[in-house]
C-alpha cells in the first residue's frame, strides 16, 4: 500500500502514467491487464444476459422468430395468471420453511458440537456428512425414505396409525416434505457456519463472564449470541436466497415436476417451465424479474434489520 | 441449570458429558441416516429395499450387481465422463485466473480498481436463477446449444474464486514482489514464480469448492443439454428413479447415488481442512 501511495502523489498525470519510465508507474497497468480476463468474461456471460433478459421481459418471443416489444403485457398477464400467483405463494411457503427452522436447529447443533465431551469430534464428522451429495442424490435417496411404505412410514407408526403415508404424492403433506428434505440438507452446512462463528470469540470473554458467576445459558445469550450477529446475518441471507431459487428437490422429487395439483411449482419450476417446456422465453424472463426484485427486497430488508450492528460496517 | 456442590466435579462431569455424548448421537444418527441408507441398499436386492421390520444390513447380500446393472440401464460411464471434464476445466480456468485477478486487485492500485471490484461484489451476489434464462439465450445465439461448449465455457471463471483470491492475496508480503522486480523479473514470471505458489493453499480450497459446485450443478446442464451423450451425472441419475423394464430399481438408484458421491467424500476425507474452509467460506449449496 505505501508503494502505491508514493506512486500516486509522484505521478499524478494519467499521460505519466501510461507511458512513464518509472518501473512502478508502468506496472500498476500489469494489475488491469490481471483482472481484465474475469471482468471481460462476467461482462458478456452475466452482466449483458441479465439486461437482455430485461429487455426480453417486455417482449413477445418463443425462438423461432426474433423478440417482439410488448411493453409491460407479460407482467399483467402474469398477474392475472393464477398458476403464477400460485407459485409465489408455494415460494414463500418453501422459504418459511427452509430458513426459521434451519436458522434454530443448526445454531442448537452447533452449541451442542461446541461443547467438549468425548468422541465429539468423530459425532460432528459424521453429523456433517449431508454436505458431500448432491441435491439430486439427495432426492433419490429421499425418493426411497419417503415412499409410502418406506422406512419413515414404518418409523412413524407407533405415533400416526397408518400403514401407508403419500409422502410425496398428498397435496397437503408433499410441500412439508420438500421442506424437511432441504432441512435436512441444509442445517448441516449451516452448523458449520455458526460453529466457526461460534470459534472466533474468544475464550478469554466467555472465561470472564463464567467467573462473573454468569450461568451457562446466561453466557450464551448475553455474550455469544450477540457476538454472532454477522454470522447470523450471513446465515439468514444464504439461506434466504438459497430458499427462493429452490427448485432441484421439486423438479427430481415431486410427481409432474410441482405436482400433484402444482403444490409444489415454485417460481424457479415456473419460470424453467415456461421457457423451456412451452418456450415462453418473455413471460419467463418477467417471471424472472419479479422473483430478482423480490429477492432483492428481502434481502435489502435483512440487511437493514442487521445494519444497527457494530460489525456490518466492513 | 441447577447451582453445583462443588463436593463431586468429576462425576458431575461426567453425567454431562453423557447427556452431551447422548444428544450428539441422536441428531448425528438423524442426519447420517439417510447415506448409511444409501450405501448399505445399494448391496441390497432390489426385494428387501422396502422390507419391514427395516435390514440394517443386506440379508441377500449383492456384491456388487447392482453396480454392474446400474450401466446397463443408462450410459453412465459417459455421464461420469462429462460430468469429470466439466469439473476439470472448471476449476483449472476457475482457480487459475481467480489467482491472476485476485492478486491484480490485492497488489495493484490501477485506475478504476474500486469500481472493478464493486462489480465482481455485485456479480457474487447476483441470484443464479436470474440468470440462466437469458443466459441460455445468449448462449443459444453463440451456437453452443446443446454442445460441451455451451454446457462448460459459462461456468468457467467464478465471481467469488476472484474475492477469495483476493482476500489471500491482500496477506501476501510486498518485500517478495518487490526484490523480484529489482531483480529484473518480469510482471507475468512474477506472478507465475512467486505470487501462484504462494497462494497454492487457498487454491485447494477453491479447487474443492469449485469441484463440488461443478460435479453436484443441476440446474445449467439440465437446459443447455438436450443429447443424451451429452450428460452430466446430476442430469442422467433420475432415470433411475423409474421403473425400468417394468421393474422399480431403488437399489441400483442407491448404487449410482453412492457412486456419485464418492469423489467428493475421497475429496472430504483427504483434504478435509481445505474442504470445510472452502465451503464455510463459499456459502454454497446445491
Amino acid at each position: 500500500m505505501n508503494m502505491t501511495q508514493v506512486e500516486q502523489l509522484s505521478k499524478p498525470s494519467i499521460v505519466s502514467r501510461l507511458f512513464g519510465e518509472s518501473l512502478f508507474a508502468r506496472r500498476r497497468w500489469w494489475g488491469l491487464l490481471f483482472v481484465l480476463p474475469v471482468i471481460i468474461f462476467f461482462v458478456i456471460f452475466n452482466v449483458y444476459p441479465i439486461i437482455n433478459g430485461v429487455y426480453l421481459s417486455m417482449t413477445s418471443f418463443t425462438l423461432l422468430r426474433p423478440p417482439v416489444w410488448i411493453g409491460f403485457e407479460n407482467y399483467i398477464e402474469l398477474m392475472q395468471d393464477r398458476l403464477f400467483i400460485q407459485s409465489v405463494l408455494v415460494t414463500l411457503g418453501f422459504v418459511a420453511g427452509a430458513t426459521v427452522p434451519v436458522w434454530i436447529l443448526s445454531l442448537l447443533a452447533a452449541v451442542l458440537f461446541f461443547q467438549r465431551f468425548p468422541g465429539r469430534d468423530y459425532l460432528k464428522t459424521v453429523f456433517y456428512t449431508p454436505v458431500l451429495p448432491s441435491l439430486v442424490v439427495i432426492s433419490i435417496i429421499w425418493k426411497v425414505l419417503l415412499h409410502p411404505n418406506g422406512i419413515l412410514t414404518f418409523a412413524l407408526k407407533p405415533l400416526t396409525g397408518m400403514p401407508e403415508i403419500r409422502w410425496l404424492n398428498d397435496f397437503q403433506l408433499s410441500p412439508i416434505s420438500m421442506i424437511i428434505v432441504n432441512d435436512w440438507a441444509t442445517i448441516p452446512f449451516f452448523m458449520l457456519i455458526w460453529l466457526a462463528g461460534l470459534t472466533g470469540i474468544s475464550k478469554e470473554l466467555r472465561e470472564a463472564a463464567m467467573v462473573d458467576g454468569a450461568s451457562r445459558l446466561q453466557s450464551f445469550l448475553k455474550i455469544e449470541l450477540p457476538l454472532l450477529r454477522p454470522t447470523a446475518l450471513f446465515v439468514a441471507a444464504i439461506s434466504t436466497i438459497n430458499a427462493f431459487q429452490g427448485f432441484t428437490l421439486q423438479w427430481v422429487m415431486t410427481p409432474d415436476r410441482g405436482g400433484p395439483l402444482n403444490v409444489n411449482t415454485t417460481l424457479g419450476l415456473y419460470i424453467w417451465q415456461n421457457g423451456f417446456v412451452y418456450y415462453r422465453m418473455g413471460i419467463a424472463a418477467a417471471a424472472s424479474v419479479i422473483l430478482f426484485g423480490i429477492i432483492i427486497l428481502v434481502t435489502a430488508l435483512q440487511m437493514s434489520l442487521a445494519r444497527s450492528d457494530q460489525f456490518s460496517s466492513d | 441449570m441447577s447451582h453445583q456442590q462443588t463436593s463431586k466435579p468429576k462425576s458431575l462431569l461426567k453425567r454431562e458429558n453423557i447427556i452431551l455424548f447422548i444428544s450428539g448421537l441422536v441428531i448425528t444418527f438423524i442426519f447420517a441416516f439417510p447415506l448409511y441408507m444409501m450405501i448399505t441398499t445399494s448391496f441390497k436386492a432390489e426385494s428387501e429395499v422396502l422390507a419391514i421390520p427395516y435390514h440394517w444390513l443386506p440379508h441377500e447380500f449383492q456384491g456388487f450387481n447392482n453396480y454392474i446393472a446400474a450401466f446397463d440401464i443408462a450410459p453412465l460411464g459417459l455421464f461420469a465422463f462429462n460430468s469429470t471434464f466439466m469439473a476439470v476445466i472448471d476449476v483449472l480456468f476457475t482457480v487459475f485466473f481467480s489467482a491472476l485477478a485476485g492478486y491484480g486487485f490485492a497488489k495493484f492500485d490501477f485506475p478504476g480498481r474500486k469500481i472493478l471490484f464493486w462489480f465482481i461484489l455485485v456479480i457474487i451476489m447476483m441470484p443464479s436463477q436470474i440468470l440462466f434464462l437469458p443466459l441460455y439465450i445468449q448462449v443459444r445465439s453463440f451456437g453452443w446449444d446443446d454442445s460441451y461448449a455451451g454446457l462448460i465455457i459459462p461456468g468457467i471463471f467464478n465471481a467469488f474464486g476472484v474475492f477469495m483470491m483476493r482476500q489471500f492475496a491482500l496477506s501476501l508480503p510486498n518485500e517478495m514482489m518487490d526484490a523480484a522486480r529489482i531483480d529484473g523479473a518480469s510482471e507475468p514470471r512474477i506472478f507465475l514464480r512467486i505470487i501462484f505458489p504462494l497462494l497454492a493453499p487457498a487454491s485447494a480450497s477453491l479447487a474443492i469448492i469449485i469441484f463440488l459446485f461443478s460435479w453436484n450443478n443441476f440446474l445449467w446442464p439440465l437446459i443447455i443439454i438436450k443429447s443424451e451423450q451429452l450428460r452430466t451425472l446430476p442430469l442422467g441419475m433420475p432415470v433411475y428413479t423409474q421403473p425400468y423394464l417394468g421393474q422399480p430399481r431403488w437399489a441400483v438408484a442407491m448404487a449410482v447415488s453412492t457412486m456419485a458421491v464418492l469423489p467428493v467424500a475421497l475429496l472430504f476425507i483427504f483434504f478435509q481442512r481445505y474442504f470445510i474452509q472452502g465451503l464455510t467460506m463459499s456459502g454454497i449449496k446445491g
